[in-house]
């Protein structure tokens, strides 16, 4: 009979828990976005009735209204990393009122000889600083669940769910072992993602500071460094003795297309393009000036300083023609004007004797 | 100038004839306005009777693209004669806009 009062009553407050979902779920939105968190999965949900039906079959006894049920609204927060947890977790804290009793860390239960489910999981109220409603009081009283895992424990959570591991019906004991097994190697895998993640963060911070204090020959030339290494604009001055020529305006495009140039070029450290730079500004001034001048042009890409410069070291270096042809290839992709685009270029850089 | 706009297939195609400078980079603007509107664009610029651009038209080709961008679309140019072709290569632009 008390069930039935149950089942009333959340019949009536259906609204409510609708409106409480819809409140949790772009609140975690806008906090995630204002702190550039993203998240693997943000998902939740209001009980159906028939669900809840079944949860006062089995175990009704535990209840005697229906705000003793703390899950009629859950939502879950799904992060890449497992360390990402705690991230998520003191984010929540601060938009919502924690009933710390109810409040289980399932990552801190298993004994240390036990692999599983691994979860946190926080039981909230919508304080009335975040958000109330005349219409609706009882909407900052009720309580609903807020569950917060990995990418990787949620796989393990629904793989147990489809398994039907955690039910009444026993299964035998080599499926239970290899189900234990599958959860420690995904425990494994989770703790090594954030390791390696870590790991990743560290090199980039290194080499950051490397590139800022000016190491050049310490730091190896790739994606991350050569990005790092722009980021200083190098190329700054250059660019503006360019500009002079027409009194033009600089476009500031990326010079990422020229990383696999320099990389074809033979360049294995941040300080080999440092060398080019210094060696060839002046050349890759001059080249610009005898292309530029008389045309009235008033707008150059940032770019056009690296592009001049690769040209000025590839010959320099006695590619010739051949190797400007190659160049232009790696940059625009295979098409006859190259062979005109190098051709033009070698006979500018013989009349201001660079070859 | 002359500036033809029409559709084909799922993309949207520019064709310019002449030369491209201040005379007439006003009514280039107005003339591409209406490409300035819409989700995924795919806009193929022939500019193979495209005689000359100066730096305005330049500007222009880059506003155009940066539109294009932020609305997840793409732009590419084509035909264009070698000489146009150099004004994108001495200034950079080749590295901007994608020339085929």
């Amino acid at each position: 009979m008390h069930c039935e009062m149950i089942l009333d009553e959340y019949r009536e407050s259906l609204p409510v828990f609708e409106r409480i979902l819809y409140v949790i779920l772009d609140n975690i939105r806008k906090r995630l976005n204002d702190n550039h968190v993203v998240v693997a999965g943000l998902e939740g949900r209001v009980k159906t009735e028939k669900s809840l039906a079944g949860k006062l079959e089995l175990k009704g006894y535990k209840y005697h209204t229906l705000s003793d049920i703390t899950d009629i609204v859950g939502v879950r927060i799904i992060t890449f990393f497992s360390d990402e947890v705690d991230i998520i977790s003191a984010l929540v804290e601060k938009l919502f009122v924690i009933d710390w009793e109810n409040s289980v860390d399932k990552r801190k239960m298993l004994e240390i000889d036990r692999f599983g489910y691994m979860s946190l999981h926080y039981v909230c109220r919508i304080p009335e600083s975040l958000y109330s409603d005349p219409a609706m009081p009882q909407l900052n009283d009720l309580r609903f669940e807020l569950q917060m895992r990995s990418a990787l424990q949620h796989v393990w959570a629904n793989m147990q769910h489809d398994t039907g591991y955690k039910s009444d019906v026993e299964i035998p004991v080599e499926h239970q072992r290899s189900l234990n097994r599958l959860a420690g190697i995904l425990e494994l895998a989770d703790e090594q993602f954030s390791r390696i993640r870590k790991e990743i963060n560290d090199y980039r911070r290194n080499v950051q500071s490397l590139v800022a204090s000016g190491n050049f020959d310490e730091v190896p030339l790739n994606g991350d460094t050569f990005r790092s290494y722009c980021d200083l604009n190098p190329f700054k001055r250059l660019a503006d003795k360019i500009a002079t020529i027409n009194q033009a305006e600089i476009y500031d495009d990326s010079l990422m297309p020229y990383y696999k140039v320099l990389l074809h070029m033979g360049m294995k450290t941040i300080g080999d393009i440092e060398r080019m730079r210094q060696e060839y500004s002046d050349s890759a001034y001059q080249l610009a000036l005898i292309q530029l001048a008389g045309t009235g042009l008033d707008i150059v890409a940032y770019s056009v300083t690296l592009q001049n410069l690769c040209i000025v070291c590839m010959l320099k270096q006695g590619f010739g023609e051949a190797g400007l042809i190659r160049m232009f290839e790696g940059i625009y992709g295979p098409s006859d004007y190259n062979n005109q685009r190098a051709q033009r270029i070698f006979e500018q850089a013989k009349r201001i004797n660079l070859i | 100038m002359q500036v033809s706009i029409s559709s084909q297939d799922s993309k949207t195609l520019v064709t310019l004839d002449g030369r491209l400078d201040t005379s007439n980079v006003d009514q280039f603007q107005k003339d591409i306005a209406p490409l300035m509107q819409g989700d995924n664009p795919n806009i193929e610029i022939d500019c193979q009777r495209m005689t000359y651009t100066s730096s305005q038209g330049l500007r222009m080709f880059l506003m155009l693209q940066k539109s294009v961008m932020a609305r997840h679309g793409k732009m590419v140019m084509v035909g264009m004669i070698p000489q146009v072709k150099e004004v994108f290569d001495i200034t950079g632009f080749s590295n901007i806009i994608t020339i085929i």
